[in-house]
């Protein structure tokens, strides 16, 4: 029974091996798709911060682009990762076959630790393209666990680079890796924490060697001499290791190692140079596959919350709306006209959202600060804001005093030359630099010094 | 990538750490280890903080699903391709094999980005500016465009190759 499992296990094993599966590919990618990763989560740290802040929290309010470039960072990492995962763990594909399974204590971490990593990595970039795409077929909250997950991969990970370190420190280098015909140097036996890691490919180059007559690698299909398996297994390997016979020649298995780089490197260029154009703009005219795309829509800009989604299509367009502002006692009502009487201020500034897209957009209206003086609102204080939605996770909104106080927030009217469309925020919405798009109110209502 | 031409048995970056009994690979591992378990523990935390207990089990099986779909489907799946091209096509030059391998993984990776995308559009969006493109169409160009960029190569290669062979021999 056991001698079975360890045919079949080394079976797959062979069957699975090949030039670009070893060490250093792993290496290689792994270096790439660690720093994606720990990408990604800063710059979902950072939005996470943003939208649910400390109340002790200050974030900067200048470059104006600073949360548009961080978010576009964080989807095209994203997507970049998965062409670096899947390249990833292709190359570490006949790991999966080790016999004994598990031979040693830090071979039960390892094994864990990367069984919880590729769930968890799986999972998380999934469902992060999934809602760029605004579809959420799983039965638990996105938001959620997308930031509970991005902790246990960086943690597996961690536990997963601590393992492998002998072997990562010892394939960092190309010419480390492969000796003067390009064949890979297999790792030797202490170098592996667990000793077990490469015994089966040692294993297996010696049943090769045994079996096989190692001379000139023959083009055409060969019978080996030595005595095979016999039966539908026998049959198998001999049809597998028929198959393998051409990578055991160190040209054609440069050239495949070469192959493959080549695959996930056009992969990786090429999903990012066709989406990334919703995020940053030199990339804009190639954007075929953005689920966004810049300067589609009302007033020339895309839309997320709709006012029929927010249920506000009577409310803002009633005509006696007005925009309380409230100071403690003091209160003063601003109508739309009064709004549009005060000196208008022009800002260029972005429309960034957190799956990514953004438009910068010229805006025009009030500005926050102005508005702030007339109730004698101290600098130092937050702003509570609310919307005119009935309902929705952001109809009421917190403003640090970093963005009260900044002159470039405005209470905006206009937006590209044209008076607000409703699917904009009519008859008002703030728009501050640096923040989220969901924090920039639509459908003001109300705001209140805190 | 450079590569020196006598290459030691034992490479020198293995010696300079003196393999896994070196001290500071020791010390990097045990912080890596705390650090990594910490965080996976926080991870926990704040899931049990922020999402109900009654939709661990969704995730759970959304967790071993991801799993399931790479080890037992798509690995082996290109692991078989890999193989059955390895023993038909070992009268094909390596090189026109690599090129056409790029074309197509280049093809199925913009694919697996893009259907999910085709997929939700089909089903319907909250508006207009969501998902604008008819990305079906798009992908099928996509798909054009690859594989007359691979062959061009091929074409390019062998023309080179030919021409290499040709001058060796004259």
């Amino acid at each position: 029974m056991m001698s079975a499992m360890r045919q079949l296990l080394l079976t797959l094993r062979t069957a699975a091996s090949s030039p670009s599966r070893n060490a250093r590919s792993a290496t290689v990618l792994g270096r790439l798709l660690a720093a994606a990763f720990l990408v990604c989560l800063l710059t979902g740290l950072y939005s996470h911060f943003l939208q649910e802040p400390a109340s002790w929290m200050r974030f900067p309010t200048s470059p104006v682009w600073l949360y548009q470039v961080t978010q576009g960072i964080h989807i095209t990492a994203g997507i970049a990762a998965i062409p670096l995962l899947l390249g990833k763990l292709h190359a570490v594909f006949p790991q999966l076959f080790q016999h004994p399974p598990v031979r040693h204590p830090v071979q039960v971490l390892e094994r864990a630790s990367i069984a919880l990593f590729i769930s968890t990595s799986v999972l998380q970039l999934v469902t992060g393209l999934l809602n760029t795409y605004q579809w959420y077929p799983w039965p638990f909250p996105f938001k959620q666990v997308h930031f509970a997950l991005s902790f246990v991969i960086i943690g597996s990970l961690a536990v997963h680079i601590a393992v492998k370190l002998p072997l990562i420190t010892r394939y960092w280098r190309a010419r480390d890796s492969y000796d003067a015909d390009g064949r890979f140097v297999e790792p030797s036996g202490e170098l592996d924490p667990a000793r077990a890691e490469h015994e089966a490919v040692r294993e297996l180059a010696r049943m090769r060697r045994d079996d096989a007559p190692t001379s000139t690698p023959q083009p055409a299909a060969v019978e080996p001499s030595a005595p095979q398996p016999r039966g539908l297994v026998g049959r198998v390997t001999r049809w597998i290791d028929d198959a393998r016979e051409p990578e055991r020649d160190p040209a054609r298995s440069r050239v495949s190692r070469r192959g493959f780089f080549g695959a996930i490197g056009a992969s990786t260029v090429g999903v990012v140079a066709l989406t990334a154009g919703q995020s940053f703009t030199p990339l804009q005219p190639l954007n075929a596959f953005g689920p966004r795309q810049r300067g589609i829509g009302p007033n020339d800009l895309p839309v997320n919350r709709t006012a029929s989604a927010a249920k506000v299509l009577e409310t803002a367009m009633d005509p006696d709306w007005q925009l309380t502002i409230a100071h403690g006692e003091r209160t003063m009502a601003f109508t739309a006209s009064d709004l549009q009487a005060m000196a208008q201020g022009d800002e260029r500034l972005p429309i960034s959202c957190v799956e990514g897209w953004s438009q910068t957009a010229h805006w025009r209206g009030p500005r926050l600060v102005e508005l702030m003086a007339l109730v004698g609102a101290p600098a130092d204080r937050s702003l509570r804001v609310t919307s005119l939605e009935e309902k929705g996770g952001y109809r009421v909104m917190l403003m640090g005093p970093e963005y009260a106080t900044d002159p470039a927030t405005l209470v905006a009217l206009e937006v590209n030359g044209g008076r607000l469309d409703i699917e904009h925020g009519y008859p008002a919405r703030m728009i501050a630099p640096g923040r989220p798009g969901v924090l920039q109110t639509k459908w003001l209502s109300l705001i209140e010094v805190i | 990538m450079t590569r020196s031409s006598a290459v030691p048995a034992v490479p020198s970056s293995a010696a300079s750490g003196s393999g896994a009994s070196g001290r500071g690979v020791r010390v990097a591992r045990a912080v890596l280890v705390v650090v990594g378990v910490a965080l996976i523990g926080l991870g926990g935390w704040v899931l049990t903080e922020t999402v109900s207990p009654t939709r661990y089990g969704g995730l759970l099986v959304w967790l071993i699903g991801a799993v399931i779909a790479h080890d037992a489907v798509i690995a082996p799946v290109v692991a078989g391709i890999a193989l059955i091209v390895g023993r038909t096509g070992r009268r094909i030059s390596p090189t026109v094999l690599a090129i056409l391998q790029v074309g197509i993984v280049l093809g199925v990776v913009l694919s697996l980005v893009v259907v999910p995308e085709i997929i939700s559009k089909a089903r319907g969006t909250k508006n207009d500016t969501v998902l604008p493109f008819d990305y079906g169409t798009r992908l099928a160009v996509a798909w054009l465009v690859v594989a007359v960029l691979t062959a061009l190569a091929v074409v390019v290669w062998t023309v080179l190759a030919r021409r290499r062979e040709a001058r060796r021999t004259a």
